[in-house]
């Protein structure tokens, strides 16, 4: 049992392609969730979901950390006032970039707010990602 | 609250605390703390410490029954932080794989 979710994953791409991916608001909102994001220390940043699509909640947070290549901001959802932290960190490898995700703090959620906040996800984020999933193959098959 | 999941992730911290709780899960019926002491080599002053934090964290019931103390695995309590974490490694391989496929249709 753990508190932390990390994950390797190694792109072959160069290094600045995945941290602009990772950066930048209008990228961020194609494969990720429609942001309002800035790599800045100390910006707010938002992800909000497809506003076609029902049930889907909110992401907020602030960033700590913007320095290529290593992404820190806190992240926080909906209307909660839970607070976990999510760190990107890129390395060019030989076979390109190698990404570390971590999400630390998942023992932060209380109980009970547990409880109610993975009911809201249990659909609300299906729908999320379902509606990403389908805007993603449209803006393949428009390009 | 808070309190509640910090004990929670205390008492499953510690990997003989781990081993205890297992036992416990796979056992039929309620062990004692002597049945408990005998299969894992520790004294009952050891075990009682490790048993406590873990009712502490409600993962073990404890029953007395004459001079003897009787105790139960109480798993439904790890299953909340379960889900978190369950629902969060989907989350980021789902948007992970995402990630991959925008790259590579990124030309």
């Amino acid at each position: 049992m753990k508190d932390v979710i990390k994950k390797e994953v190694v792109f072959n791409h160069a290094i600045d392609q995945v941290w602009n991916a990772i950066t930048k608001a209008e990228e961020i909102s194609t494969w990720f969730i429609p942001a309002d994001f800035k790599a800045e220390k100390g910006y707010k940043y938002l992800f909000t979901s497809p506003p076609n699509e029902k049930g889907c909640t909110t992401i907020g947070g602030e960033i700590l950390e913007a320095n290529p290549y290593l992404l820190i901001y806190t992240w926080i959802v909906g209307d909660t006032e839970t607070e976990t932290t999510v760190k990107w960190e890129l390395e060019s490898t030989s076979e390109g970039t190698k990404l570390t995700l971590e999400h630390s703090g998942i023992s932060n959620y209380a109980g009970e707010t547990a409880v109610a906040m993975f009911e809201s996800f249990n659909g609300g984020w299906d729908n999320c990602i379902n509606g990403l999933t389908s805007y993603l193959k449209e803006e393949v098959n428009a390009g | 609250m808070q309190d509640k999941i910090t004990r929670l992730f205390k008492a499953i911290a510690d990997p003989t605390r781990r081993d205890i709780f297992h036992a416990l899960v796979i056992a039929t019926s309620a062990l004692s703390i002597t049945q408990i002491s005998n299969q894992f080599e520790m004294t009952r002053q050891g075990i009682t410490k490790h048993i406590k934090t873990l009712e502490e964290a409600g993962l073990v019931y404890i029953k007395s029954e004459g001079r003897e103390r009787f105790c139960n695995a109480n798993p439904k309590e790890l299953q909340e932080v379960n889900k978190w974490l369950k629902f969060y490694e989907q989350f980021w391989d789902d948007k992970l794989g995402s990630l991959g496929d925008y790259l590579n249709n990124k030309v």
